[in-house]
């Protein structure tokens, strides 16, 4: 048991939340995103986000358009899907169990 | 004095050093093996490749023209080595079926671009049975002017067999387990070669 691979593991199914988290306030593209997640230090190296965003949106739970840039070429947006708003739903709930729950065994123990 | 190599990237085009462009070759090649079973693979690495682009367009133009490998060791740095990007696909979204072995070698019969004479059928089907193309080749031909059959089965063969485009279907054709080893060999050859060929 490695401190480094519990905290990977740990940061994954977080990362994953936070991403749909970012997308429900605004739609964004990947670099607006990977922003984001390097300023709240969720992320150490960019390459995390790309296949976790292709997986989401294959899963149903993004969808993406191209929109024109002034300073390059298109740009992917991704945004939320129906299925993405309720998956986030369950999401918050779950993580506000888990908060909860680890608290109440801390203060226990 | 470098050479310099011009390479279009997410639609853009960067003029980048020879040891700059062979490092960042070996890098796409490395994502593209770590993705190798993932449904989204061209998705994620058309991704990174804009990110790349992107990151060497802040690069440039404050009258630097040129990428260097400095430029490029930094961008790897930035987006991270295949291995920290995370596992390829989960299975959360998609149930597949276990690895049975950690590296499984898969086998698959393409047309081989770099050793072809037409069309690469031969020299492919020799690739993957590992035998000499030339054989082949003269039954083609004796096939043709005996039987006039040779090209029309040449041609249907063309049709339906794949081209080995990437260094990971080379390595299938080649039967030659897809690691991150196999191909950084294999990339490394392949520019040697190319190198090699710009010298006449």
């Amino acid at each position: 048991m490695n401190v480094e691979n519990a905290k990977a593991q740990m940061r994954k199914g977080v990362l994953e939340y936070c991403i749909l988290s970012i997308l429900s306030k605004n739609d964004s593209y990947a670099t607006d995103i990977i922003n984001k997640l390097k300023e709240s230090k969720m992320i150490v190296v960019e390459g995390t986000l790309y296949p976790l965003l292709t997986r989401q949106k294959n899963a149903g739970l993004l969808s993406y358009r191209w929109e024109e840039s002034t300073q390059g070429p298109p740009r992917k947006y991704y945004s939320l899907t129906e299925k993405g708003h309720s998956f986030l739903q369950e999401l918050d709930q779950s993580w506000q169990d888990l908060q909860e729950a680890v608290e109440s065994i801390k203060k226990s123990a | 004095m470098k050479k310099t190599v011009s390479v279009n990237l997410g639609g853009f085009v960067f003029n980048i050093d020879e040891d700059a462009y062979k490092e960042l070759q070996v890098y796409l090649s490395l994502i593209e093996s770590h993705f190798a079973h993932d449904h989204g693979r061209q998705e994620i690495i058309d991704d990174i490749e804009a990110r790349i682009a992107e990151l060497f367009r802040a690069k440039t133009g404050t009258g630097k023209q040129v990428i260097n490998i400095e430029d490029v060791q930094e961008v790897i740095k930035t987006l991270g080595k295949p291995e920290e990007m995370g596992e390829g696909e989960s299975s959360e979204y998609e149930q597949e079926e276990p690895y049975t072995a950690s590296y499984r070698t898969y086998r698959r019969i393409y047309r081989d671009p770099d050793n072809r004479i037409i069309g690469g059928v031969c020299s492919g089907l020799a690739a993957y049975w590992h035998f000499d193309p030339l054989i082949l080749r003269i039954i083609f031909i004796v096939a043709f002017l005996g039987f006039g059959v040779g090209l029309f089965i040449y041609l249907i063969l063309w049709i339906v067999i794949p081209e080995a485009k990437t260094v990971a279907q080379k390595l299938e054709m080649r039967g030659e387990p897809v690691t991150a080893s196999n191909i950084g060999k294999a990339v490394r050859d392949e520019f040697n070669n190319f190198r090699k060929n710009m010298k006449f």
